[in-house]
């Protein structure tokens, strides 16, 4: 390279870049499309990253992460006394637990956990863990009346405390003046001092004591050291949350590629059109001279600037989106999962280069490339308009092979697919198939149409006619438009069918009145006490037990065969004592939806649990739905759990009341026999409570589906910039003729209107497809639930009337343009251009 | 048929307003044909567009059927240029998704006075009998102006303003596209105010204006 050459680079680059100065809509939609992308993947990602590392920090929670739980086997708790001999006896990993839930004044539930901070094992919390960390705590303030509740952020803002103030609960107690912190394990939980907790509960006993790490001999010797109504139970609790989220992460990924798709159409919608702009100077700047060496490097400058600036400012953009709808995310996460996920977001170096990568790539595809192929041929143009139609057809057919091609891929992956990733290929797949056969079936549409309309008055085949001359340029934005409406459509349906499905199987299994779960209810003794039976109609007191089966902790419950509820399963009601021969031992089993479909059990088969006595075969008669369940569950009659395990659990407890009583009695007889409020729930609550932290998991999902379907909003209306742009001569030349502006207007509105029909009508099925491969495979895959697929015209409706309202609006816009640049355009119609 | 008077326009450059028109005198009767010469950029588009309502002048008065334009809303324009006043360009903008049947009905189509006589006429006199079924984009440029010319002259505009109608084709067939445009002229009946560059163009036609300084003048400069 001379030394002129940097120079003359710098004025290629100026003559090449100076089309943007004229037309800066194609700047910003260029940067549009890259930042949307970049933004709603980035946001993903960094939501991602930053719950993983939360699980990883999780192990350091007290308590739901200790090694070991110590008990008591009546469920009354365990006395400070016994706690403070073992910590004389050297046993320094112990630390107290209070859990407890309340209500506050307006009946919304809050979880109280309490430790001893001074007590906590080294590594858990204190020096080295930033669980706690030790410069925002005021030790005396913390350990001392009033003493101190700690509120998470979000917590505070829901229930409008302010720091210092003290919340007042449902029975009038009030509690300690609030200081609000974003401490990221705490979740949705209330921290406190141990003694504080007591007094404010009026307990003296402690919920359970938990162990922090110890050694097989620690807890050999700790087990030996316990007073005979304790009992060590190892932490089965204890989950490998990366591998349990891992689906859900998956699904969310999936989402967020989506959208960078779909803002990658963007993009390529803009440089279409940028690249048509600037063929001519391309063609001068040959024409005198510049080499095509200096031309390749500055469109590669040019290349690598728009990928620094759209992913820098998409990574920004991406930070913010990830904060409003973490969340969400988090919600999620600890609804299904019992994972806390912290407030903190950051950029890590990885995800900026990814999104950089990602981003250079998709500019290098739709940007360099079709220049530099430009600067290869030869420095006159050839084309002609007629070359220009016959490419546009090949463009298609080449679409639809390439359609072709995706589905026979589909289909091969749908007959062996096995993981959830393979799920997500095979949607991608289907989708990508779907839009690449979409400009193929919108053309053929088209030519029926035309057909259709053969015998009708000149003006109105022009009007539909014209959809030839706009197909070209809205292509790439239908097939936007299609992605964004059947993810919609898919995913709406699974959301509805699910809610539905959940609100059924709530209602089935939330049959009793009230659910109590209590430390400090003796459950037998309550259910015995004649002075309940004026009231109490049927109580159904679960036990469980927690085993590892197949490698995760699953819960065995205990059920009365007498209860409303237990009879109510089909098991109960296939043969007249089929309850009777279950109680008796015939070593039958039920087992819940993700044995079936993620452990792999069928029905008919032998499941051996490991029982106190050794392992044992039971047959699995049954499997029930257990929605929003991680883990491995089976049911077993109460007689059956009691002979198998000595350390048995009591579960929680339902009760019937008899007609005409209302909860209230049975609320009072509750608080006299030693529960605490908060520690039952209504029927009604638990219902809405259920539906309410469902929506909650889902928001992020109808976030994301909203704004993928404003990206592709964005994108038709590039499309239709780019048209009015290209096209202004030809419509001040119509205008000329006498058209009309209504007339104008009607040319461009119809075609697009009927693409926009056809491409929502393709939708309907593709959404249809969609949502059934979610609910019936990936699902099933990710969760283990299974579910009926519920179909319902109305999110199709209601996407229908969206995107007709996108195209309004695009109209409008587009409308004010023409107004604004007609004119111009026919005062100058007839100059050479 | 179109009568204008005193007429003067400005334009805004950059170095300061320069006026194109400086009042412009001008009046064709029904049928008559009229040549517009004068040098590049001495203002013969900027009157057509004028005499067509396509821009509006900054004085004058301009009259097409009598009726004055300034006093027309933008639909009395658009129906004015629909049915009364025709315009052909050097560039043709033909309708690309519509055959050749059609673009030629067009115009006529949108005021509604198809006239299959004077179709056949039209399309056997300009050779495009045997092109109707085919695309704009398949036609040469010398086809596509044929196409666009029967398309002003079919529905018989009162007035006719050609703007270098065959500048963009060679000089043999422009000159053939140009006597049969003035005789399809004549057979419409219209009115013709047609700019050129050739003097020979402008021999065909009855009468011949220049445009210099901003002024019509009857001789050349
Ligand atoms: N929209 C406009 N804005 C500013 N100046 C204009 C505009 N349109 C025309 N002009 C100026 O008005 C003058 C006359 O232009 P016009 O197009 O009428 O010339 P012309 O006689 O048709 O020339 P040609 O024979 O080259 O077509 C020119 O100097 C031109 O620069
Ligand atoms: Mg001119």
């Amino acid at each position: 390279m001379n030394r002129a050459e940097p120079e003359r680079l710098g004025g290629v680059i100026r003559a090449l870049l100076s089309h943007y100065w004229r037309h800066p809509w194609q700047a910003v939609f260029l940067l549009a499309g890259l930042v949307a992308g970049v933004a709603l993947w980035s946001a993903v990602q960094i939501i991602n990253s930053h719950a993983r590392a939360s699980y990883a920090e999780a192990d350091f929670v007290l308590g739901a992460q200790a090694s070991h739980w110590i008990r008591s086997r009546s469920g009354a708790g365990v006395a400070q006394a016994d706690y403070i001999a073992l910590r004389r006896a050297g046993f320094r990993q112990v630390f107290p637990v209070v859990q407890a839930r309340v209500s506050t004044a307006d009946n919304a539930p809050l979880a109280i956990i309490a430790t001893d901070l001074l007590a906590l094992p080294a590594g858990m919390a204190g020096e080295g863990g930033d669980a706690f960390d030790n410069a925002s705590l005021d030790w005396q303030a913390f350990v001392q009346p009033p003493y101190q509740a700690w509120f998470p952020a979000a917590v505070a803002s829901e229930l409008g405390i302010a720091e210092g103030e003290q919340l007042a609960l449902h029975d009038g107690r009030r509690l300690p003046p609030a200081v609000i912190a974003a401490r990221e394990q705490q979740g949705r939980q209330i921290f406190m001092d141990v003694g504080a907790a007591l007094s404010l509960l009026g307990r003296d006993r402690f919920t359970a004591l938990a162990v922090g790490p110890a050694s097989p001999d620690d807890v050999a010797r700790l087990a030996a050291a316990l007073p005979a109504d304790l009992m060590l139970d190892a932490n089965q609790q204890r989950l490998d949350l990366t591998q349990l989220t891992a689906s859900l992460h998956t699904q969310l990924t999936a989402m967020s590629l989506l959208s960078f798709a779909v803002g990658l159409f963007i993009v390529f919608n803009a440089v279409r059109f940028s690249l048509w702009y600037r063929r001519p100077t391309l063609r001068t700047l040959r024409l005198v001279g510049v080499s095509v060496r200096a031309l390749a490097l500055a469109i590669v400058a040019e290349t690598l600037a728009w990928s620094v600036l759209g992913s820098a400012l998409g990574l920004l953009a991406g930070l913010g989106i990830s904060h409003a709808l973490l969340p969400s995310v988090s919600a999620s996460l600890q609804n299904l999962y019992g994972a806390v996920v912290g407030a903190d977001l950051l950029l890590d170096p990885v995800t900026i280069a990814i999104a950089w990568g990602m981003t250079l790539v998709g500019l290098a595809f739709a940007l360099a490339w079709p220049l530099l192929l430009q600067l290869r041929g030869p420095v006159l143009p050839g084309g002609s308009a007629s070359a220009g139609v016959m490419a546009e057809a090949r463009a298609r057919r080449v679409l639809l092979v390439g359609a072709g091609a995706l589905a026979l891929a589909a289909a091969g992956v749908y007959w062996q697919m096995g993981t959830v990733i393979e799920g997500f290929v095979l949607l991608g797949l289907v989708l990508f198939a779907a839009a690449w056969a979409l400009p193929q079936a919108l053309a053929s549409a088209h030519r029926l149409l035309g057909r259709a309309l053969a015998g009708a008055p000149l003006v109105q085949r022009w009007i539909v006619s014209d959809g030839w001359a706009q197909l070209p340029a809205l292509r790439t934005a239908m097939m936007a438009l299609l992605l964004a409406l059947t993810a919609n459509l898919g995913v709406e349906t699974l959301v509805g069918s699910f809610r539905t499905a959940l609100a059924g199987w709530l209602d089935q299994r939330i049959g009793a009145d009230i659910y109590v779960n209590s430390a400090q209810l003796d459950t037998r003794r309550f259910v015995a006490d004649p002075v309940n039976a004026d009231w109490l109609a049927t109580a159904h007191a679960r036990t469980g037990v927690t085993i590892r089966w197949q490698g995760r902790p699953t819960k065995v419950y205990g059920l009365d065969i007498t209860t409303p509820d237990t009879r109510a399963l089909p098991l109960a009601q296939a043969e007249p004592d089929a309850l009777a021969r279950w109680a008796g031992g015939d070593r039958r089993i039920l087992a819940n939806e993700q044995a079936h479909y993620l452990g792999g059990l069928r029905l008919g088969q032998t499941v051996t649990l490991p029982t106190d006595g050794g392992a044992t075969d039971y047959t699995v008669a049954g499997f029930f739905h257990d929605y929003g369940n991680p883990y491995f569950q089976f049911y077993l009659p109460r007689e059956e759990v009691a002979r198998r395990w000595r350390d048995v659990q009591s579960t929680g407890l339902a009760l019937w009341l008899k007609p005409g009583e209302d909860n209230e009695t049975a609320e009072a007889a509750l608080v006299a026999a030693g529960a605490q409020p908060g520690e039952w729930f209504a029927q009604g609550d638990i219902k809405r409570l259920s539906m309410k932290i469902f929506d909650r998991t889902f928001a992020m999902t109808a976030a994301m589906n909203t704004l993928t379907l404003l990206v592709a909003g964005a994108a038709l209306l590039t499309a239709l910039l780019a048209i009015l742009h290209e096209r202004l001569p030809e419509f001040a030349q119509w205008r000329a003729l006498g058209v009309t502006r209504r007339e104008l207007l009607r040319v461009i509105a119809v075609p697009l209107a009927l693409f926009v029909t056809l491409t929502w009508l393709a939708a309907i099925p593709l959404g249809a497809l969609l949502s059934w491969l979610l609910i019936h495979d990936l699902n099933v895959m990710s969760f283990g639930w299974s579910m009926p697929m519920l179909w319902s015209p109305q999110p199709a409706l209601k996407l229908g009337l969206l995107s007709a309202g996108i195209v309004v609006l695009v109209l409008m816009i587009v409308l004010s343009q023409l107004t604004r640049k007609l004119p111009q355009a026919m005062a100058q119609l007839g100059s050479a251009q | 048929m179109l009568s204008v008077s005193g007429v003067v326009k400005r334009y805004a450059q950059p170095e300061g307003e320069v006026t194109v028109l400086a009042g412009v005198d001008l009046s064709i009767a029904s049928g008559e044909a009229v040549a517009l010469l004068g040098e590049s950029g001495s203002g013969k588009s900027t009157l057509l567009h004028l005499a067509a309502g396509l821009d509006t002048p900054d004085a004058g008065i301009i009259q097409v059927g009598g009726q004055a334009l300034a006093a027309m809303d933008d639909r009395a324009l658009a129906a004015l240029r629909r049915g009364t006043v025709s315009l052909v360009f050097q560039q043709f903008h033909l309708i690309g998704t519509l055959s050749v049947a059609d673009n030629i009905r067009f115009q006529a189509a949108l005021c509604g006075r198809l006239d299959a006589a004077f179709e056949a006429e039209l399309i056997d006199r300009l050779g495009l009998a045997t092109q109707l079924d085919k695309y704009p984009h398949q036609l040469s440029g010398g086809q596509q102006q044929r196409v666009a010319i029967a398309r002003a002259l079919l529905h018989r505009p009162a007035l006719v303003l050609a703007d270098e109608p065959t500048g963009n084709l060679d000089e043999r067939s422009s000159g053939a596209v140009m006597a049969l445009f003035r005789d399809l002229v004549k057979a419409a009946g219209s009115a013709l105010l047609m700019v050129t560059h050739s003097r020979d163009m402008a021999d065909y036609l009855d009468r011949r204006l220049w445009l210099r300084e901003g002024r019509l003048h009857h001789e050349p400069g």
